[in-house]
């Protein structure tokens, strides 16, 4: 476990101020789980984004929604 | 030979000629489904009274002189994330019990504006949040996995039980299914499908295709599918293209990127051997293969997985409060997880994304197109969760099977994954060609002129009786 990763109770504390309230025996595989994507993801740390900007795209004009998982 | 054998172009030319009709090739493909379903389960619903109906308004319409085109009454499976209007679309999910679609999918819509008979739903690992498709079994062998997420139509496709089949795919989910089963998939450039009534796995990453099992059949149904869509934000005009190829194999002129790094790192000596095989069938068919370096390939997985799981757990945020339970427990995790990654880890994802599409059109600058492995190994057995590689690291098995066509999803680029022979157990191998954007059409010439050259792996072995 390195020095950034999630505690059970910290991974509970942040997935609860995101609006997901986690039950006691979810913590601990929610934690690892979320410090295992955290690990992969922070390599791109290491670029020199420079001027580039992010590759999300819409348009302008805009269109309907569809709802409704 | 049996109508439901007809590769859609065959099928297609024997209902012009009238020697086959529509209701004789959707019967044909539903009595197959009855009999392969109960092995393979590749369908999560079978639609014969709808087929049966649509058959025979086709035959009705044939009858006075009406053509629709080369997919008017031929029997098709639709993946069970796309929505038709009066259906429910489950995503193979608990989470979706009860659901029914108000209205067709654009690309639903378009199917039945050209006549396909439509016979089912395929399964899907549960939202297309994985890479096995667990409730399908493997159309060549029993204990080994469909490959995912569009297991169901690559193994309907494969068994028979559908003409074709339309799959999506995120980070390989038409491809790694197409691979394992021995038969093709198209993944479009992103845009030129649109996805307007399909279930999301993530927006930016999102693509639909089709499988089939010929390469010409995959130009077939994308010509029926392209064509811009207001509601997809991302949709695109359809090129003024042609995409059927021809029927000439010469492809002198033709240059074809052979990577140096990445796409034969960790990948089964038989799996390279075959693509390696491949490769120079392209090159006697006249190709000049130039070696190419894949760009940026330390930040891949960094990158696909900063944009999809953030993409993935906004889209399921409000199910993932009101119904947890109900999601399988690889998908929840991986959503619960998500809640967790910054804004910060996502915006750096997007714009990593940026570096490399340009540093991939500068790539494509010197080839017409890309050959590599679709995926580094054969259909695992169902329950293996790790390989081991030669130099004794370690790769979950999803990990493996998303690894080689994920890039073409971060960039865009269309690959096609086309059938490349057997491994020593009887498995499919597949290689994949990667384009400039919107160059479907010099991947479906290339895929199709191997595939003349006497290819075909022919049907998955039948057990016995």
């Amino acid at each position: 476990m390195s020095a950034s990763d999630l505690t059970p109770p910290e991974a509970a504390r942040w997935a609860a101020r995101s609006g997901l309230p986690l039950a006691p025996d979810r913590h601990a595989e929610v934690a690892a789980t979320a410090d295992h994507i955290h690990a992969v993801v922070s390599l791109l740390r290491e670029l020199d984004f420079g001027d580039a900007p992010p590759a999300a795209a819409y348009r302008v004009e805009g269109e309907p929604y569809d709802a409704a998982v | 030979m049996q109508p439901y054998e007809l590769t859609v172009a065959e099928a297609a030319e024997a209902v012009r000629t009238r020697t086959v009709s529509p209701v004789e090739l959707v019967n044909s493909a539903l009595e197959r489904i009855a009999r392969v379903q109960p092995r393979l389960r590749a369908f999560t619903a079978v639609t014969a009274d709808r087929a049966r109906a649509t058959a025979r308004q086709a035959e009705t319409e044939l009858a006075e002189g009406i053509h629709r085109g080369p997919l008017h009454g031929i029997p098709a499976g639709l993946k069970d994330l796309i929505d038709v209007a009066g259906l429910p679309t489950t995503a193979s999910s608990r989470v979706r019990n009860g659901h029914r679609a108000q209205t067709d999918s654009t690309v639903a819509a378009r199917l039945a504006s050209a006549g396909t008979a439509l016979v089912g739903k395929t399964h899907t690992h549960e939202f297309a949040y994985g890479l096995t498709t667990p409730q399908t079994v493997n159309a060549w062998h029993p204990e080994r996995v469909a490959g995912g997420s569009s297991g169901g139509s690559a193994v309907a496709v494969a068994a028979g039980a559908a003409a074709f089949a339309l799959g999506t795919d995120t980070g390989g989910s038409i491809r790694v299914p197409a691979a394992l089963n021995g038969v093709v998939g198209l993944k479009p450039t992103y845009g030129l499908v649109p996805r307007h009534g399909v279930t999301s796995l993530a927006w930016s990453l999102d693509h639909v295709g089709p499988l089939t099992r010929t390469v010409e059949d995959a130009a077939l149904v994308l010509a029926a599918l392209v064509g811009h869509e207001p509601r997809d934000p991302a949709s695109t005009p359809a090129p003024a293209v042609d995409y059927r190829p021809g029927p000439g194999t010469d492809l002198t002129g033709l240059r074809v990127g052979v990577p140096g790094n990445y796409y034969f790192d960790h990948v089964d000596p038989e799996v390279e051997a075959a693509v390696r095989r491949a490769i120079g069938r392209l090159e006697e068919l006249g190709a000049r293969l130039v070696d190419v370096e894949i760009p940026m390939t330390r930040y891949i997985r960094a990158t696909q997985w900063g944009l999809m799981v953030p993409e993935a757990t906004a889209y399921h945020e409000r199910t993932l409060r009101e119904v947890p339970d109900l999601y399988g427990t690889d998908v929840r995790v991986l959503l619960e997880a998500g809640e967790l990654l910054s804004a910060g880890d996502y915006l750096r994802a997007q714009r990593a994304r940026t570096l490399m599409r340009q540093a991939w059109q500068d790539m494509l600058e010197a080839v017409d197109l890309i050959a590599a492995p679709t995926v580094p190994l054969t259909a695992v057995n169902v329950g293996r969760t790790s390989v081991t590689w030669g130099d004794g690291s370690v790769e979950s098995v999803p990990e493996a099977y998303v690894r080689l066509s994920a890039p073409a999803n971060l960039t865009g680029v269309p690959s096609l994954s086309v059938p490349v022979g057997l491994d020593a157990a009887g498995l499919p191998i597949g290689m994949q060609l990667m384009g400039r954007p919107f160059g479907e059409a010099a991947l479906l010439r290339a895929g199709h002129a191997y595939e003349r050259t006497g290819t075909a792996l022919g049907p998955p072995p039948e057990p016995a009786a």
